[in-house]
C-alpha cells in the first residue's frame, strides 16, 4: 500500500503526497499522486495508472472520502497519469477531469463522458476548489505537447508533472530531495530524453523562476524544497534536452 | 497488495478462452459463408444446364430451382449467424473489461477501510451479472441459429442427393448433370461438417 504524507496544511487547506508503493510490480514506473483539499472539496493531481489504482485509492481513502473528490487534474495524456480515470469515476460519476484541450477526445479512451472533461486552453486558466484558486500553468512540450502544471499560490507549491521527475533506484525512497547533486543524476537522463524542446524549457524556466515556490512536486521521484527548487530550475535551464542516447 | 478474489481470478482466463473460442467460431462461419456463396453460383449453373438439357432433365430442373432457393436461404441464415457472432464477440469483450475493473475496484476497496459491501463494488457486480446473462442469452441464441442452419443444410443434402439420382435420367446430359449434382453434394457435405463441428465447440458447454 502507498504512503500518504501531508506536505502542507493550513486549516482545511491541505496537500497530501501519495507515494512509494512497496508492492508495486517492478515493470510499472513509480508515480506520485497529490491530493489537494480546500473547503471540504478535494482534487487529485495525476491520479495514476489503472494497475496502481488499488494502492492509490486505498491510501487516499485513509485521508479523504474518495466519493467526494470533485475533480482530477491530468497534467497530460500518458497512461501513468490517468488510465485509472474510469475507476475513479465509478465512485463519483460527476467528477470532473481538467486537461489540456489537446487531449479532449483522446483521454476518454480511458473513460468518462463528454461532461467529465473541462479543457484547459493553451495559455492556462484558474481552477477553483472549494474557494481556493489554483493556476494551470502552461508547460507544453515538457514532455507532452499539451501539458500543464498546477500552481497553488497560497501554499507556494508547484505540481510539475514529469518536470523534475527522477527515476530513483530501489531503496532510495526519501520523500524530499536530500542531496541535490546526487539526486539530479537520476533526473538527467529522463529530462534529456523525455523533454523535447529547448525553447519550451527556456520559457518554462523563465515563467516559474518568477513564482514563489516552496515545494516543487514532480510525478516521479522526490520533492524539491527550499533552495533546491531554484537549484533545479537553474540546472534544467542549462540542460540540453531532446537528446537521443546519453 | 491483497490476493485477488478467487472467483474473479478464475473468471479472467475463462473469459479470455471464451474470446478465443468465439473468434475461432467467427472464422469458421466466415469460411462457411464463403462456401454458401459458391453454392449460389453452382445452383445457377445447374439451372442453365437443366434448361439446355430441356425435356431430358425436367426432374433435375425442378430440383435445381429448389437448390437455388436453398442456397439463398442458406445465405440469409449465415447472415443471421454472422450478426449473432459479432454480438457475442462484443459481449465477451465487455465481460473481459468488467473482470479487470472488478478486480481493481475490489482490491481498492479491500485495501481501504471501506466496507467490502461498498455500493460501488455491489453496483459493478450487478452490472457484471447483467453482462454475463446477456452473453449467456446470446450463446443460446447462437446455438439455436446453428441448429436451424444445420437443419437447412440437411435439407440441402437431400436435394443434392435427389439431383444426383435425377442426373442419371439426363440422357446425353447425364454426365455433366452428374458432375454438377456431385459437386453440389460435396459442398453441402462440407458445410454440414463445419456446422457439426461448430455445434460441438467448447464455447457452448
Ligand atoms: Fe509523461
Ligand atoms: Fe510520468
Amino acid at each position: 500500500m502507498k504512503k500518504t504524507n501531508t506536505i502542507f496544511q493550513d486549516g482545511d487547506h491541505k496537500w497530501v503526497a501519495i507515494v512509494r508503493d512497496p508492492d508495486r510490480p517492478g515493470h510499472l514506473v513509480d508515480t506520485n499522486e497529490y491530493l489537494v483539499t480546500h473547503g471540504g472539496q478535494g482534487m487529485l493531481l495525476d491520479p495514476g495508472g489503472a494497475e496502481v489504482f488499488p494502492a492509490v485509492f486505498s491510501a487516499l481513502s485513509g485521508e479523504f472520502d474518495p466519493s467526494a473528490l470533485s475533480a482530477v487534474f491530468a497534467s497530460h495524456q500518458d497512461p501513468d497519469i490517468c488510465s485509472s480515470l474510469a475507476l475513479w469515476l465509478e465512485f463519483n460519476p460527476g467528477m470532473r477531469c481538467y486537461v489540456s484541450w489537446l487531449w479532449e477526445s483522446f483521454i476518454p479512451h480511458f473513460g468518462g463522458t463528454k461532461e467529465t472533461f473541462v479543457t484547459i486552453p493553451d495559455p492556462g486558466m484558474d481552477i477553483f476548489l472549494g474557494g481556493l484558486s489554483l493556476q494551470a500553468v502552461p508547460a507544453h512540450y515538457l514532455h507532452s505537447s499539451g501539458n500543464f502544471h498546477l500552481y497553488d499560490k497560497q501554499a507556494k507549491i508547484l505540481f510539475s508533472g514529469d518536470v523534475g521527475a527522477a527515476l530513483l533506484p530501489a531503496g532510495q525512497d526519501a520523500l524530499f530531495v536530500e542531496n541535490f547533486d546526487t539526486h539530479i543524476r537520476y533526473a538527467e537522463g529522463f529530462h534529456k530524453r523525455w523533454m523535447g524542446s529547448n525553447d519550451a524549457k527556456r520559457r518554462w524556466c523563465e515563467r516559474v523562476a518568477s513564482m514563489e515556490i516552496n515545494l516543487l512536486c514532480p510525478q516521479h521521484g522526490a520533492i524539491y524544497q527550499g533552495s533546491d527548487v531554484q537549484r533545479f530550475i537553474n540546472w534544467f535551464d542549462e540542460l540540453q534536452v531532446g537528446v537521443l542516447g546519453s | 497488495m491483497s490476493p485477488m478474489n478467487p472467483s474473479i481470478a478464475a473468471k479472467e482466463p475463462q473469459a479470455g478462452i471464451d474470446l478465443l473460442r468465439i473468434v475461432r467460431i467467427n472464422e469458421e462461419i466466415k469460411a462457411v459463408v464463403g462456401v454458401a456463396f459458391k453454392i449460389n453460383i453452382m445452383a445457377l449453373n445447374a439451372i442453365f444446364l437443366a434448361k439446355r438439357a430441356g425435356t431430358a432433365a425436367l426432374g433435375f430442373g425442378v430440383l435445381s430451382n429448389e437448390l437455388r432457393t436453398f442456397s439463398q436461404d442458406l445465405r440469409s441464415c449465415m447472415g443471421a449467424l454472422t450478426v449473432l457472432i459479432h454480438r457475442c464477440v462484443t459481449e465477451v469483450s465487455v465481460v473481459l473489461q468488467d473482470i479487470r475493473k472488478t478486480r481493481l475496484l475490489s482490491e481498492a476497496v479491500s485495501l481501504s477501510a471501506l466496507s467490502k459491501l461498498n455500493p460501488v463494488v455491489v453496483r459493478r457486480e450487478r452490472e457484471n451479472i447483467e453482462h454475463q446473462e446477456r452473453l449467456a442469452a446470446l450463446r443460446r441464441q447462437l446455438l439455436r441459429a446453428l441448429d436451424d442452419a444445420f437443419q437447412l443444410v440437411e435439407l440441402g443434402g437431400v436435394l443434392a442427393k435427389s439431383a444426383k439420382i435425377e442426373a442419371a435420367y439426363g440422357q446425353s446430359f447425364a454426365a455433366s448433370l452428374a458432375q454438377v449434382s456431385g459437386e453440389f453434394d460435396g459442398v453441402v457435405e462440407e458445410i454440414r461438417n463445419s456446422l457439426l463441428a461448430l455445434r460441438h465447440s467448447e464455447f457452448f458447454k
